[in-house]
């Protein structure tokens, strides 16, 4: 049976310009999948998300594989993500609207 | 054999198969082995302490210092300098990790129920770190009390303090019996010492009463710095080991008599302290829904804009009944 987690890396989070989540370290996964979840949506706005790795939680550069998502400030969002290394986090930027959206973020990790 | 001869030679017995065992020959434990962790095989049902939300899961509904308690991750102690450290058995430990922001704790809990009364113990090899740090200015070369001189380093001074402790309910009556090592004040001044609170933790009950309405940073063990008092004047010197990613895993024992509600010991190493003065205050209220509750968790709280680190490998909770 494989191993797995979810983490609720942010349980509620107000994006107010950019937000990196903390530190998680996931060497024993080998795949990983984001969710981030508006539960204060933003009428007319939009943000981006970046999955980001690091060979020592300290240094961050963009996962080479992935696009960032860009999206309206509401709904329910994913992001797959593998060939990751060691650590993990996920880069928030609120690109436009009027208000600042309040983020759920959960990162599941699976062997 | 009479009756005694039998329980003094199944102890011998079980003695000599624990001692034999790779895994478990460095712990003591109580005659049942309740739980064995050692995090090669995931987190073992050690979890984020969660607050308690509403019957429509509104994050609002929570205690505001109940909301971010982090979730522990499975760590193999990966650093910019020497890569993969490792754990003490095996490649993982379980790592509680706080944010960069003075008070902020995180927790792990695991919950059980009690099929007895007794003696109750958990034992654990843990490590605690301040988080690396790279760059800066020469003033990241002290902090508080230690300024960097190739022996200590200014990190020791960053880590605020660990705590292991329980939630207990048997016969109506809810209590927690809690240790803490405070390593540093908010300022970096070295302190090392085991203390205890001599309140029960505020809960959610409370604040639904409107007791209480804590912020986001508070201690929530007990959140008036007076209502902890040290446990002696004996500086408790360890093996942080100069640097934030060089780990020394101690051995962490903590005893307690569920029959009596109170503390009886703790070891640390080759220290081990009486605690049958240590209060255990009960809760004055009923609590329904908890009968029988048996939770220990560990926390790790940091003073300052600092990351702390709390390491586990391995936890052994056992009991004598």
């Amino acid at each position: 049976m494989r191993e797995s987690q979810s983490a609720v890396i942010e349980r509620g989070v107000d994006l107010v310009d950019v937000h990196d989540t903390e530190p998680f370290e996931v060497a024993w996964a080998g795949e990983a999948r984001w969710y981030i979840h508006f539960l204060r949506p933003v009428e007319g706005g939009s943000a981006e998300f970046r999955v980001q790795i690091s060979p020592d939680g300290l240094n961050w550069i963009d996962h080479d594989g992935i696009d960032p998502l860009v999206t309206d400030a509401q709904g329910f969002h994913s992001i797959p993500v593998d060939r990751f290394g060691h650590w993990l986090r996920l880069r928030s930027t609120r690109l436009s609207g009027a208000a600042e959206p309040l983020l759920r973020i959960y990162l599941e990790l699976k062997e | 054999m009479t009756t005694p001869e039998v329980a003094s030679t199944a102890a011998s017995l079980r003695d000599a198969i624990r001692s034999s065992d790779l895994r478990l020959s460095k712990f003591n434990p109580l005659s049942r082995i309740l739980t064995f962790d050692d995090f090669n095989e995931g987190a073992h049902g050690w979890v984020e302490l969660g607050g308690n939300y509403n019957g429509r899961g509104d994050l609002d509904s929570m205690d505001e210092h109940f909301r971010d308690f982090r979730p522990p991750m499975l760590s193999n102690q990966n650093f910019f300098d020497v890569g993969t450290h490792g754990a003490m058995t095996g490649t993982y430990s379980l790592k509680l990790a706080t944010r960069k922001a003075a008070g902020h704790t995180s927790t792990a809990i695991r919950r059980l129920t009690m099929s007895g009364r007794g003696l109750l113990q958990i034992e654990a090899y843990i490590a605690w770190k301040g988080e690396a740090n790279l760059g800066g200015g020469e003033e990241a070369n002290t902090y508080g009390d230690i300024s960097w001189d190739a022996n200590s380093h200014p990190t020791e001074a960053q880590f605020g303090a660990f705590t292991v402790a329980t939630d207990l309910d048997h016969d109506g009556i809810r209590y927690h019996n809690v240790m803490r090592f405070q390593n540093a004040d908010e300022n970096g001044r070295i302190i090392q010492k085991w203390m205890y609170p001599t309140v029960a933790e505020p809960t959610p009950h409370e604040r639904f009463e409107g007791k209480h309405d804590y912020g986001r940073y508070t201690d929530f063990t007990a959140p008036n710095p007076d209502d902890w008092t040290y446990l002696n004047d004996v500086r408790q010197e360890a093996c942080y080991n100069e640097v934030p990613t060089k780990v020394n895993w101690h051995y962490l024992r903590f005893l307690i008599d569920t029959t009596t509600r109170s503390n009886v010991e703790l070891q640390f190493n080759n220290d081990t302290y009486d605690l049958s003065h240590v209060p255990v205050p009960p809760y004055a209220e009923k609590y329904e829904s908890l009968e029988s509750l048996l939770n220990f968790y560990f926390s790790v709280r940091t003073l300052g804009p600092h990351r702390n680190f709390l390491f586990l490998d391995s936890v052994v909770i056992s009991a004598d009944w």
